[in-house]
């Protein structure tokens, strides 16, 4: 019967689209990155670039490169290819990738409403938008001047409205205001996209499930740690933890009552997945920070996506992966036109 | 000429490693020569070294950037539509540095018109739009309002956010601008909206505006009197008409560089790529420029010319010096072709390319090839389409050849030409052979049998053509080929089979046995006399003794014995599994097929036992005694006599191939190695010999399927009588060709293709054939421009 099954997802769903994801995959391999720290200025990076998956990407640029031209141009492939597969998608698997854009658009909305609060111009906000939230009504999020104003005028027609829900208030949008409507809007996506992870069942439950608890758990961490010291309340930090973790619930009901880094620790310290993310961090220099471990974390289970079929993690496991590959070239290319040296090797290693 | 080429078709070119003593003024122009030549493999000297820290990583990069800005002209050039000079594209070999200046100057003016003549566009563009509202602007009355311009695809999310920032006091009208308008910044054509927003208060037009910008909107200011508007109106139009004329001159003069661009771009980036590929080359050299390349030693006065010519060009006063050296290193395998032969090298290639001076069975292949596959496809109908549509592709190849074709299976039929050519000529031939054409048989010669004797009557219309019943035979056969009779015997199939079923085996030995004889010349040129006594010789004895006794059989059998004794005649399949159960055929009461048939077979048989273990053990015991021998003398004297010629060497690349000799002997490894090829060979002469089957099992499949297509498609037009028949004929034509074609032709043809190929990657050329080399890419600018590299 399986086998039947895999026949349907191979002819009926995404058979091509998923073969199309390995490929693209295909990512820079540990000598890539040898050569990459090798590299003494953003022109051998780029003659280095040439040789591996990314080939001419960097081709018509005109010289001198500047770190924010290659960091534009690897977006640009990245959506390039996302777009070609989100054109070729349909019925679940259109949901699917749509709700990996949504994470994107939220970011957008928030760097732009947070962009206006410092008053910014449009123009100059724009570019720093990630292309794969961009949706119709993004820009004129500006007029709005509190959070009904914002669903009622705009986002009642974007895709984000049912996540908006939970924050509709009259108050004026200020700086606090703001972190809190993107955590929220963070914690009804997530809710929202596992809960469609699993409803859908299968494989992509198994795959899906597994990832987005980490980043709601992880959401819900680095939320308790930030607010230390901010006037934020116990009850509403507790409000913006999404609750489809691990640590949901008793682990939330733990972060909730903390207050110093120690106590996060030691909640976290209770789940066997997290405590080695928490051992070896640290300020000093040569130790990894705990976003790092976190980062590591994901990638190390982005990359079992790819172990499993004929389910949709690897979609999602192929953005999150080429990010974090794109993250690493820009923080090589940082280091070589910095002149910095000295922490060139702390990218996150792909396997 | 010829007979050399036919030589070294044959075997590969004689290979070997040259060291170059390049001056540094002169490399640049020697490497150039070479690349003109196109006869050297240069090797990397320096493997560990990045991309980045060679050194002539600048020019490479320069000549990227050249590139870059050749591939900005050429797109310009492109979206103006104007024609890009093909036809000069074997360029001169002139200066190249000097056409370097020349470009860049002239490159720069391209660029700045271009970009001059954009800023205008967008003048334009804002003038075009702002006139345009104007005139839908003049019957408007006056609250206050908003005007703008704006995108097709955004102007109902953008009527939405409006109507629900404002909470619907607003009033909004929009209406398209007819003409499309040109993007200042892609170029492209975009369609646009002009809309006029009516409402109250200063709160709303602050909020408006914010979401006119938010949609990027362009928002133009509009007095309120009619008096004014037209004013405004009438000074756009001026300063419209004095833009447009003025970017008119601009697009001229645009055009003029562009056009003298279009002329020569190909050739430049053709310039760009050589020299970059020189560079290239320039950076496999070690730090004193000194080069090592493998080529054919036929050909080494021209390169040795090449670079004589190359210093002189350059000026410089001290020469270029070539050095051959000795090696140890497998030669790269490079075997000459031409446009005829190129096919056929392809379908050995892409197995595996020969070792160095293996025999290629590449000339074999041009017969033997379109030959089997014409067993499998004999047709003389099926043939001749065939061949005409290759006859098509050679004769207008020269057209092909200079616009190459896009499509990639046309390109692939194209590059088989030749193949295709002769596979469609032996059609023709065995399809003669069988009598068929579109699975009708032709009455050339006149029949040699008599139908009236066979009591074949319009009511009993099985017809039965049976030798045995006098008067049938007429005594003599049928001059050339099948019968036509047999296309109306109903014995037709079972005779056929039987006659192509042996054929079949018959052409299956005879080039198995050719591969052993190619084998033989093998062992012969690389003088390894131990294979060949050991190992070539058992296995040619046993394959004669197996299969080649079965052939004679068949022979025999069907020129001694006759039609009369066909109900008494052994069964050669019995006889056959007789023979090695060892049992006399007089025994079990069946007639031998000749007299002394069972002391001959237990001969046979005896031989082919001892084969075995003379195939097996021979080679490793004689191996074995030699290593036992050598250990007596310690320290070969082979690794001294490199040691002088290779001065210039690495270190690390000595190492890699000036001393392989000392090899460990490991018996057991040989034993197995032995073990695994002897039964591979003696399994294998069953199992390629049945392989052979399929050429008449794929032709029985061939002839029966275009004679289905015949009689449920074809025949029933053309028993309709009257009219109607006619009428119907014709429709049916139609679907009985396109059938024809796609089923008979193209899918047929697939599967005949495929068998083919088999039999000559899996049959043939096991026998003899290793294809462990590696192919010889030479340096060579024409692979270069082409984009073969």
């Amino acid at each position: 019967l399986n086998f039947v099954f895999f026949i349907y997802f191979a002819v009926n769903t995404s058979g091509f689209l998923e073969g199309l994801v390995r490929g693209f995959k295909n990512g820079l391999s540990k000598e890539d990155y040898r050569h990459l720290t090798q590299c003494d200025t953003l022109e051998d990076l780029k003659l280095h670039l040439q040789g591996t998956g990314y080939g001419h990407f960097l081709a018509n640029e005109p010289s001198p490169l500047t770190v924010s031209v290659i960091d534009e141009k690897l977006r640009e492939k990245l959506v390039i290819e996302f777009e070609y597969i989100r054109n070729h998608a349909y019925k679940d698997l259109a949901t699917f990738l749509d709700f990996i854009k949504y994470s994107y658009m939220i970011d957008n909305i928030i760097l732009l409403i947070t962009g206006t609060l410092h008053q910014r111009q449009l123009s100059e906000l724009l570019p720093k938008c990630h292309p794969l939230g961009i949706f119709d009504q993004m820009e004129t999020v500006t007029i709005a001047s509190t959070t009904a104003d914002l669903y009622n005028a705009i986002l009642v027609d974007s895709p984000l409205a049912p996540f908006f829900k939970e924050c509709i208030s009259e108050e004026d949008l200020n700086e606090m205001n703001i972190e809190i409507i993107r955590n929220t809007l963070y914690k009804a996506y997530l809710e929202a996209f596992y809960d469609w992870c699993q409803q859908k069942g299968g494989a992509t439950a198994d795959v899906m499930c597994e990832i987005l608890a980490f980043e709601a758990d992880r959401r819900s961490i680095i939320i308790t740690i930030n607010s230390f010291g901010t006037e934020l309340t116990k009850e509403d930090r507790a409000k913006l933890y999404p609750r489809r973790g691990k640590l949901y619930p008793d682990g939330l009901l733990e972060l909730s009552k903390a207050d110093e880094y120690e106590a996060v620790k030691r909640v976290s310290e209770l789940y066997a997945e997290y405590k080695p993310l928490f051992d070896g961090t640290g300020n000093n220099p040569g130790d990894k920070t705990l976003e790092d471990k976190f980062f590591e974390h994901e990638v190390t289970l982005n990359v079992n996506s790819f172990m499993q079929q004929f389910q949709y993690g690897v979609f999602y496991s192929y953005v999150k992966l080429k990010e974090q590959e794109c993250r690493n070239i820009i923080w090589i290319a940082e280091c070589i036109a910095q002149r910095h040296r000295a922490k060139i090797d702390s990218y996150i290693p792909i396997m | 000429q010829s007979l050399f080429k036919m030589g070294s078709l044959f075997r590969s070119e004689e290979m070997c490693l040259a060291q170059l003593y390049l001056q540094s003024e002169a490399a640049f122009a020697c490497v150039s020569e070479l690349g003109e030549l196109g006869l050297a493999q240069f090797r990397d000297l320096n493997p560990d070294v990045n991309a980045f820290q060679r050194k002539f990583v600048n020019e490479v990069r320069r000549c990227d950037d050249m590139e870059r800005k050749l591939r900005f002209l050429e797109k310009e050039v492109k979206k103006d539509n104007l024609a890009i000079d093909d036809t000069d594209i074997i360029t001169s070999k002139t200066d190249y540095r000097e056409s370097f200046r020349v470009r860049t100057t002239e490159e720069t003016v391209g660029l700045y018109n271009i970009y001059r003549e954009r800023g205008k566009t967008h003048i334009q563009e804002s003038l075009t739009a702002s006139a345009q509202y104007n005139l839908v602007v003049y019957n408007i009355s006056f609250i206050i309002f908003v005007a703008g311009v704006l995108m097709r695809d955004k102007i109902s999310a953008f009527e939405r956010v409006i109507w629900r920032a404002c909470r619907g006091n607003v009033f909004l009208r929009y209406t398209e601008i007819e003409a499309e308008l040109e993007d200042p910044h892609t170029g492209d054509k975009v369609n646009k909206y002009v809309f006029i927003v009516f409402f109250q208060g200063d709160q709303l037009k602050s909020r408006i505006k914010k979401i006119c910008t938010g949609f990027r909107a362009t928002l133009y200011p509009c007095p309120e009197t009619p008096q004014e508007r037209r004013e405004i109106a009438l000074g756009v139009m001026t300063r419209i008409e004095d833009l447009q004329t003025v970017l008119n001159q601009t697009a001229d003069h645009r055009r003029m560089v562009l056009s003298q661009v279009a002329l020569n771009i190909r050739v430049w980036l053709i310039k760009v790529r050589k020299i970059k590929a020189i560079y290239h080359t320039l950076n496999l050299f070690n730090k004193c420029l000194i080069a090592e390349c493998w080529c054919p030693v036929v050909d080494i006065d021209r390169i040795q010319l090449a670079l004589r010519r190359g210093t002189e060009l350059s000026g410089s006063s001290v020469p270029s010096i070539m050095q051959q050296m000795q090696t140890k290193e497998n030669p790269p395998t490079y075997n000459q072709t031409d446009k005829f032969t190129s096919g056929f090298q392809a379908i050995i290639d892409a197995f595996g390319v020969s070792n160095y001076r293996e025999v290629n069975p590449a000339p074999f292949t041009i017969i033997t090839f379109p030959f089997l596959f014409a067993v499998m496809f004999g047709d003389m109908g099926h043939g001749l389409l065939m061949f005409l549509f290759a006859l098509y592709l050679v004769l207008k190849e020269n057209r092909y050849m200079k616009h190459k074709p896009e499509d990639e299976i046309f390109k692939m039929m194209f590059d088989g030409r030749y193949l295709i050519l002769l596979m469609g000529l032996f059609s023709i031939y065995t399809g003669f052979l069988y009598n068929e054409c579109f699975s009708r048989s032709i009455n050339i010669f006149g029949t040699s049998w008599n139908v009236r004797a066979m009591n074949f009557t319009l009511k009993n219309q099985h017809l039965t053509l049976d030798p045995n019943k006098p008067g049938v035979f007429r005594g003599y056969p049928y001059f050339y080929g099948i019968d036509p009779i047999w296309q109306s015997a109903e014995n037709k199939i079972t005779v056929q089979n039987s006659y192509k079923m042996k054929n079949a085996v018959l052409m299956g030995f005879a080039q198995m046995i050719f591969g052993l004889s190619l084998a033989f010349c093998n062992r012969r040129h690389f003088k390894d006399k131990l294979t060949l006594y050991c190992e070539l010789l058992p296995q040619l004895l046993f394959l004669c003794a197996l299969i080649g006794y079965l052939c004679m059989c068949i022979l025999y059998k069907w020129s001694v014995w006759t039609v009369a004794q066909s109900n008494t005649a052994p069964s050669l399949l019995i006889g056959l599994i007789d023979m090695y159960m060892l049992t006399d055929p007089k025994s079990n009461n069946r007639v031998p097929l000749y007299t002394g048939q069972y002391q001959v077979q237990i001969f046979l048989v005896i031989v082919t036992v001892l084969c075995v273990p003379w195939m097996f053990l021979s080679k490793p015991y004689i191996l074995y005694k030699r290593s036992k021998q050598k250990k007596g003398v310690p320290g070969g004297l082979d690794s001294q006599s490199d040691d002088d010629v290779a001065i210039l060497h690495h270190e690390n690349n000595d190492a890699n191939y000036g001393k392989q000799e000392p090899e460990s002997f490991d018996m057991s490894e040989v034993i197995i190695y032995q073990a695994i090829h002897t039964i591979e060979f003696c399994l294998s002469c069953i199992s390629h010999t049945a392989s052979y089957l399929r050429l008449w099992a794929l032709s029985l499949a061939h002839s029966e399927l275009s004679e289905v297509l015949w009689s449920m498609v074809m025949h029933t037009g053309l028993a309709t009588s009257g009219t109607s028949g006619a009428i119907l004929s014709f429709f049916v034509f139609w679907f009985f060709s396109s059938l024809t074609v796609s089923i008979l032709l193209v899918m047929e043809g697939l599967s005949a293709f495929l068998h083919a190929i088999r039999l000559h990657w899996v049959e043939f050329q096991s026998k003899f054939y290793k294809g462990e080399g590696y192919i010889f890419s030479p340096f060579s600018f024409t692979l270069i421009v082409e984009g073969k590299v």
